[in-house]
C-alpha cells in the first residue's frame, strides 16, 4: 500500500466528493426555490456560505468536546469515503481503500461522527442541543432497521459483504440490484430521506422547532467544517446507493447522472411534505419500510 | 507446584486479610495490594501441574486446558485491578475485613471453577463463589430483603438443576469427570440428552443473567460496593458463559443437536434487545450499568449459540472485552458516588473539566462497548455481524442489530448526563478521583485502544481456546480479520485514516483564527436573549427518550418480574386452597387417617 | 513579486464577496417591523436570490436587523444577543423609529437613536418599509461589505465605553457580563 498514493488518490477523491456535494445541495436549493415558484440561489451558493464561515473573524466555543466535534464528523466523512468504490471499471485510480473494509464496517463507521457531535452539542450546556441529540438518535433506531434488512437481504443472497463485490454481481448478472431485489431497493429508498435529514424527518435540526437542535451552538469555522461534512457524507450515501443498487457507474459523467436522478427523491419529497414528530417518524419506519424488508429477506431466503 | 496452591493459597490470604483488618486498616490494605500484585504475576508465569485426590470414591481434579485458561486470565486481570481499585474505593467504609474475605473467596471459587475437571469439585467452587458473592451483595445493609434474597432464590434453582444434572451424569456416565462426560454425551437417550443438558443450561443461565433468569441481576449489581460490582459483572458473569460455551458446543454441536444452539441464539437475541430497552430509560447509573451488561450478555448467547467458528469467535472475543469495558465503567460509576456521593442522572452533571481521567477512561470504554471503529469494540461487533451473515441467520441478525443501535441511546445518556451540560453548584468541590482508583481505569483504557488497532494480540489466545473446543482457525492476522466469504477488515488503515484526519483538520481548525477563539462557560448559551442566572436548571434530564418511549411502551408495558410474582401469587392461592384441608376438627383428622388405612389395605399388594 | 498590501486585498476581496453573498439572518422579531421580512423571504420577493437566509442563533447569523421601535426591555435582550454573534456582523436598522423615534417620538419606554447603543451599518427608512425597499437595503449593506465599510462590529469594540455607558444609563437591572474577547 503506497502511502504518497492513498495520499494523491484520497485527496482528490475528496475534493471530488466536497465539490458534488455542495453542488447537490446548492441544486437542492434551487430545485426547492423552483418549485416554490420563486428564483433561487445559485448553485455555487453553499460554497459562499462555507467561504463566509471560514472567514469568520472570532470564534465561540463551550469547551474542547465541543471544539474536536465537527472533526470527529469530518474524520468520519473522509474515512467512509476512503471505502466506498466510486468507479466500478477497475480503475487503478479511485481505488482508495476498498479492499481493506466492507458494508459492516461502514454501518459503524457512519455511527461515530453523530457520537462525536452529540459530545460535543452536550458540552454547550444548551438544553435544546441535548434534546436534539436524543430525537436524533432515537430517529436513528427507527431508520437503521429496515436499512439493515435491504443490506442483509442482498448480502446473504450473494455472499458478499463488500460493496465492490455486489458492484461485480451486478455486471456479471446484467441487472440491477434495483430490479434482482426490488423489495430491499424500496425498504433502502423509504429511508434515504431519513439519512438525509430532509423533510419529513428534519426535527432534529429544524430552527423553529428546536431552535435547530444539535448545532445551534455551533458558529464559524465549526459550522463551516460541518457543513463541509454534510456535503461529503451527502456524496458518501448517494454513490453508496448507486454502488449497491444501480450498478455502480464505470466513469464520473454517468456517476453524476446517476446519483442526481437518486437524488431526486428524497428532495422531491421533502419540498411538498411537512414533518413529523420523533415518534410518528420511527413509527413510520417499523411500517411499510420495514415490510418491505422483511420481504426483501423472504425472497433473498428463497 | 500444583494447581491445589493456588486455591489454598488465596483461601488462607483471605483469612489472613480479615485479621489483618482486625488489626490495623493499612495493613489490611497492604494485604490487598500485594495479592493484587502477585496473583496475576503468579499466574501468568508459572504453569502449575494438575492435581487430582479421590475422597471416598470421588476423583477431584483440577488443572487447566486453554480453554479456561482464557476466562482465568480475564478473572485474575480483572480481580487484580479490582483489587487495587477498592483500596481506595472502600476506605471511608467499615467491616473491610469481612468484605475482602469475601472478595478474594470468590476470586477463588471463579479459579476453582475454571480449574475443575470433574463436576463435584466444579459444583463445590461455584457454590463457594455463589454464596460469597451473596454475603458482599448483602453487605451494605440496605434493601436486603428485595435483592440478596431474590439472588438467593436464582442462584438456588440453578445451583439445584445443576446439582440434578450432576447426579444424573454420575448415574448414565459412569463417573464425574467432564472429559468423560463429554465423550459419552452422545450415547445418551434423546430424552436424557435434553434433560441433562437443559439442567446445565438452567445453573449457567441464572449466573449469566439470560433472560427470564436475569431478575436478579439489576438489584444485584447495585446493592454491591462498585468494586466489588467489577467483578461480579466482569468475571463472575463470564462463569455462566464458561458453562454456557461448553454445553453449547461440546454437547450441542458435537451430538448434533443444533436446534437448542438456535433456541440458546434467540433467547439471547430477545435479551440483548428487551435489557438493552429496559437500560435506555433508567435513571440510575448503576442500573443503567446493569441493564447493558445483561444485554451484551445476550450478545455473547448468540456468538456461541449459532455454533460457528467465528460465531464462537466472536463470543469469547465479546466475553473478553466486556470484561474489560464493563469494569472500567463500573469503576467510573463507583469514583463518581466515591467523590459525589450520588449516582443520580437528575442530580449529577457536569463534571467532565472535574474529573478528566475518568471522562477519558469512560469514553474511551463507552466507545468500545457502542462498537465504534477506532476502539476494539467495532472487532467484536464485525466479528458477530460475520458469523451470523456467513450461517445465513436472517433474523437474528435484525434483533443484534437492533439492540445495537438502541445501545447507543444508552451510551449517549450515561456521557451527557454525568460529564456534560451544565454545572450545578454543589458539584464545585469535586475534585478528581484519587490515583487508586483512575490508574486502573486510565491503563484498561490504553488497553482498549490499542486492540483497537491490533486485535490480533487476544485472537492468539482465543484461537487456543478454540482448538480446545474443536474449531479450527480463522483467517486473522495481527491487524486484519477476514471472514468466510474473502472480505476483509484491515483494522490498522481504518485507524490511521481516521487518526490523520482528525489530526489534519485539529490543526487547521485550531489555528485558524486562533487568537480570537475565546471559550465561553456553559451559562452562556444562546437563550434568546436571556441570561442564564446561576440558580436557573436548564439541564435536560428528566423524561430523557420520552418519543422513543413512546414508541416502544406496548412492548415495555410487562416486567419480567410481574410474572415471576404473578406465578408466585398463583401457586400461593392454589395453597391456600389447598390448605383447607386441615380444619382443626380432630374428627376430620381420625376420617382421613381411616381413608388411608383403606386405601393402602385395597392397593397395597400392589406396592410391594 | 506580490506586493505585501495587494495580496492582502485579494484575500479581503475575496473574503468579502463570500460574506455579501451569504448573509445569514437572525431570526428575531425585535419589533413591529418584522412582519415585512416573511414577504420579503418567500416567494414574490425571494431574498434568497441574494444568498440570505434565515439562522436561528445568534452563534449561526450574521445580520441583526432591527425591525421597528426598541423598547428598553427589548434592547437589553438585543445587546445581549449581539454580543453572542461572531465577528464580523452588521446590524440594519428597519423603520424610522430607529433612526429618530419616529411614530414613538415621545414615548417614555422606546429609544430614539439606534446609534447610540449598539453600532448600525445601514438604516432602512419608511413605516414599515415595503419588501422592495429592504431588498434595496440588504443590497447596500452588500455594497458597503463589499468596499470594506461596513465595520460596525470594529466601532462597537473600539468605542465599548461609549456605548456602555450609553446602555447603562437607560437600562437600570444591568445583569449582564461584561463582554470580553
Amino acid at each position: 500500500m503506497n502511502i504518497w498514493k492513498l495520499l494523491l488518490t484520497g485527496s482528490v477523491t475528496t475534493i471530488i466528493a466536497f465539490i458534488v456535494g455542495m453542488t447537490y445541495m446548492g441544486l437542492n436549493r434551487k430545485i426547492t426555490a423552483r418549485i416554490q415558484n420563486r428564483v433561487g440561489p445559485p448553485i455555487y451558493q453553499n460554497f459562499l456560505d462555507v467561504l463566509k464561515l471560514w472567514s469568520k473573524k472570532t470564534a465561540v466555543h463551550h469547551g474542547f468536546m465541543q471544539h474536536v466535534a465537527p472533526l470527529w464528523m469530518i474524520a468520519m466523512s473522509i474515512t467512509t469515503l476512503m471505502f466506498i468504490p466510486i468507479l466500478n471499471n477497475g480503475s487503478k485510480f479511485f481505488v482508495n481503500l476498498t479492499f481493506d473494509g466492507d458494508l459492516i464496517l461502514l454501518l459503524y463507521l457512519m455511527a461515530i461522527g453523530s457520537l462525536g457531535m452529540a459530545l460535543g452539542a452536550g458540552q454547550t450546556g444548551n438544553p435544546n442541543s441535548a434534546i436534539g441529540v436524543t430525537r436524533g438518535l432515537t430517529q436513528m433506531v427507527g431508520f437503521e432497521i429496515p436499512w439493515v434488512m435491504a443490506l442483509v437481504a442482498m448480502m446473504i443472497q450473494y455472499k458478499t459483504t463488500s460493496i465492490a463485490g455486489i458492484m461485480d454481481i451486478q455486471h456479471q448478472t446484467g441487472t440491477w440490484m434495483m430490479f434482482s431485489s426490488p423489495f430491499a431497493f424500496l425498504a433502502a429508498l423509504l429511508v434515504l430521506p431519513g439519512m438525509f435529514r430532509y423533510s419529513p424527518f428534519d426535527i432534529v435540526g429544524a430552527p423553529a422547532e428546536l431552535a435547530s437542535g444539535p448545532i445551534s451552538e455551533f458558529g464559524g469555522k465549526y459550522l463551516a467544517t460541518m457543513m463541509t461534512s454534510g456535503s461529503i457524507f451527502a456524496f458518501v450515501k448517494l454513490t453508496l446507493y448507486v454502488d449497491l443498487f444501480m450498478g455502480g457507474a464505470s466513469n464520473l459523467g454517468i456517476l453524476l447522472v446517476k446519483t442526481f436522478t437518486l437524488y431526486m427523491f428524497p428532495v422531491l419529497w421533502g419540498v411538498t411534505s411537512p414533518r413529523f414528530r420523533t415518534e410518528q417518524s420511527v413509527k413510520f419506519f417499523w411500517g411499510w419500510p420495514l415490510v418491505f424488508g422483511l420481504l426483501g429477506l423472504i425472497q433473498a431466503a428463497f | 507446584m500444583s494447581n491445589i496452591i493456588i486455591i489454598l493459597a488465596l483461601f488462607s490470604w483471605a483469612i489472613l486479610t480479615y485479621l489483618a483488618f482486625r488489626v490495623n486498616k493499612t495493613l489490611g490494605n497492604i494485604m490487598v495490594g500485594l495479592i493484587a500484585v502477585a496473583l496475576p504475576v503468579y499466574f501468568f508465569t508459572y504453569t502449575p501441574a494438575d492435581y487430582s485426590i479421590n475422597i471416598g470414591g470421588i476423583n477431584l481434579q483440577l488443572g487447566f486446558n486453554s480453554f479456561s485458561k482464557l476466562f482465568a486470565a480475564l478473572v485474575v486481570v480483572i480481580g487484580a485491578f479490582a483489587l487495587f481499585y477498592s483500596i481506595s474505593y472502600m476506605s471511608k467504609r467499615d467491616r473491610l475485613g469481612w468484605f475482602y474475605f469475601n472478595f478474594i473467596l470468590s476470586i477463588t471459587g471463579m479459579l476453582g471453577i475454571l480449574m475443575s475437571k470433574d463436576f463435584v469439585s466444579f459444583f463445590i467452587f461455584w457454590e463457594i463463589m455463589t454464596w460469597s458473592s451473596y454475603l458482599i451483595v448483602v453487605y451494605n445493609g440496605k434493601e436486603v430483603n428485595k435483592t440478596g434474597i431474590k439472588y438467593m432464590i436464582f442462584s438456588a434453582i440453578g445451583a439445584y438443576a445443576m446439582l440434578m444434572a450432576i447426579v444424573l451424569i454420575n448415574k448414565w456416565s459412569g463417573n464425574t469427570g467432564l472429559e468423560n462426560f463429554f465423550s459419552t454425551f452422545s450415547s445418551y437417550s434423546t430424552a436424557s440428552k435434553i434433560l441433562v443438558s437443559s439442567l446445565l443450561l438452567t445453573g449457567f443461565a441464572v449466573k449469566s443473567a439470560i433472560m427470564p433468569l436475569h431478575v436478579w441481576a439489576p438489584n444485584a449489581y447495585t446493592n454491591s460496593p462498585m468494586s466489588y460490582t467489577v467483578v461480579f459483572s466482569g468475571a463472575l458473569s463470564k462463569m455462566g458463559i464458561y458453562g454456557m460455551a461448553l454445553v453449547a458446543i461440546k454437547l450441542y454441536l458435537q451430538s448434533g443437536m443444533h436446534v437448542y444452539g438456535e433456541v440458546l441464539a434467540w433467547i439471547g437475541a430477545i435479551t440483548a434487545v428487551l435489557a438493552t430497552f429496559w437500560a435506555i430509560f433508567q435513571n440510575d447509573i448503576r442500573k443503567l450499568l446493569a441493564y447493558s451488561s445483561i444485554g451484551q450478555l445476550g450478545y455473547i448467547a448468540v456468538g456461541l449459540g449459532i455454533g460457528t467458528k467465528m460465531g464462537v469467535a466472536a463470543g469469547l472475543y465479546l466475553a473478553l472485552l466486556h470484561g474489560l469495558f464493563k469494569s472500567v465503567l463500573f469503576m467510573t460509576a463507583g469514583a463518581i458516588e466515591y467523590r459525589t456521593g450520588k449516582t443520580d442522572f437528575r442530580e449529577l452533571r457536569g463534571l467532565i473539566w472535574k474529573m478528566p481521567w475518568t471522562f477519558f477512561a469512560s469514553l474511551v470504554a463507552i466507545i468500545a462497548l457502542a462498537g465504534m471503529p477506532p476502539i476494539s469494540g467495532m472487532v467484536s461487533k464485525w466479528l458477530i455481524y460475520e458469523a451470523l451473515l456467513n450461517s445465513q441467520h436472517y433474523f437474528l441478525i435484525i434483533l443484534v442489530f437492533l439492540a445495537s443501535t438502541s445501545a447507543f441511546l444508552y451510551c449517549f445518556h450515561f456521557l451527557f448526563g454525568v460529564f456534560l451540560g451544565q454545572r450545578e453548584d454543589d458539584i464545585e468541590n469535586v475534585k478528581e478521583a484519587p490515583a487508586f482508583m483512575t490508574v486502573p481505569m486510565v491503563l484498561i483504557a490504553f488497553a482498549l485502544i490499542a486492540l483497537g488497532s491490533f486485535p490480533g494480540l487476544i485472537l492468539n489466545p482465543i484461537a487456543d481456546a478454540m482448538n480446545y473446543l474443536g474449531f479450527s482457525d480463522f483467517n486473522w492476522t495481527m491487524s486484519s480479520l477476514t471472514n468466510e466469504w474473502g472480505n476483509r477488515l484491515l483494522l490498522k488503515h481504518v485507524n490511521t485514516m481516521f487518526m490523520v484526519v482528525f489530526v489534519v483538520f485539529f490543526v487547521v481548525i485550531t489555528l485558524v483564527s486562533r487568537r480570537k477563539t475565546r471559550r465561553v462557560g456553559t451559562k452562556d448559551i444562546a437563550n434568546a436573549g436571556e441570561m442564564v442566572r446561576k440558580e436557573d436548571n436548564y439541564h435536560f434530564s428528566e423524561n430523557f427518550y420520552q418519543p422513543f418511549w413512546r414508541v416502544i411502551s406496548p412492548i415495555m408495558k410487562n416486567t419480567v418480574e410481574t410474572i415471576y410474582l404473578r406465578f408466585a401469587k398463583g401457586i400461593e392461592e392454589f395453597f391456600e386452597y389447598f390448605r383447607r384441608i386441615y380444619t382443626g376438627n380432630s374428627q376430620t383428622n381420625a376420617f382421613y387417617v381411616i381413608i388411608f388405612l383403606i386405601l393402602l389395605f385395597i392397593f397395597g399388594a400392589n406396592l410391594i | 513579486m506580490v506586493n505585501d498590501k495587494n495580496s492582502q486585498k485579494i484575500v479581503d476581496i475575496i473574503q468579502n464577496y463570500a460574506r455579501k453573498h451569504s448573509l445569514f439572518i437572525l431570526a428575531y422579531g425585535t419589533g413591529c417591523g418584522a412582519i415585512e421580512v416573511p414577504p420579503t423571504m418567500t416567494s414574490r420577493y425571494d431574498a434568497e436570490r441574494f444568498g440570505i437566509r434565515g439562522a436561528a442563533t445568534p452563534r449561526q447569523a450574521d445580520v441583526l436587523l432591527i425591525t421597528g421601535y426598541l423598547a428598553t426591555k427589548t434592547l437589553k435582550r438585543v445587546i445581549r444577543t449581539y454580543e453572542q454573534m461572531q465577528s464580523p456582523k452588521y446590524i440594519i436598522g428597519f423603520g424610522s423609529c430607529t433612526i429618530n423615534g419616529g411614530m414613538y417620538w415621545d414615548s417614555y419606554n422606546t429609544i430614539k437613536r439606534l446609534d447610540m447603543y449598539i453600532p448600525v451599518d445601514v438604516y432602512i427608512n419608511g413605516c414599515m418599509p415595503r419588501p422592495e425597499s429592504v431588498i434595496a437595503g440588504f443590497i447596500k449593506l452588500q455594497k458597503l461589505i463589499q468596499a470594506g465599510k461596513a465595520d460596525g462590529w470594529d466601532r462597537y469594540q473600539k468605542n465599548l465605553d461609549f456605548y456602555r455607558k450609553n446602555q447603562k444609563k437607560i437600562i437600570k437591572n444591568w445583569q449582564m457580563p461584561d463582554y470580553n474577547w
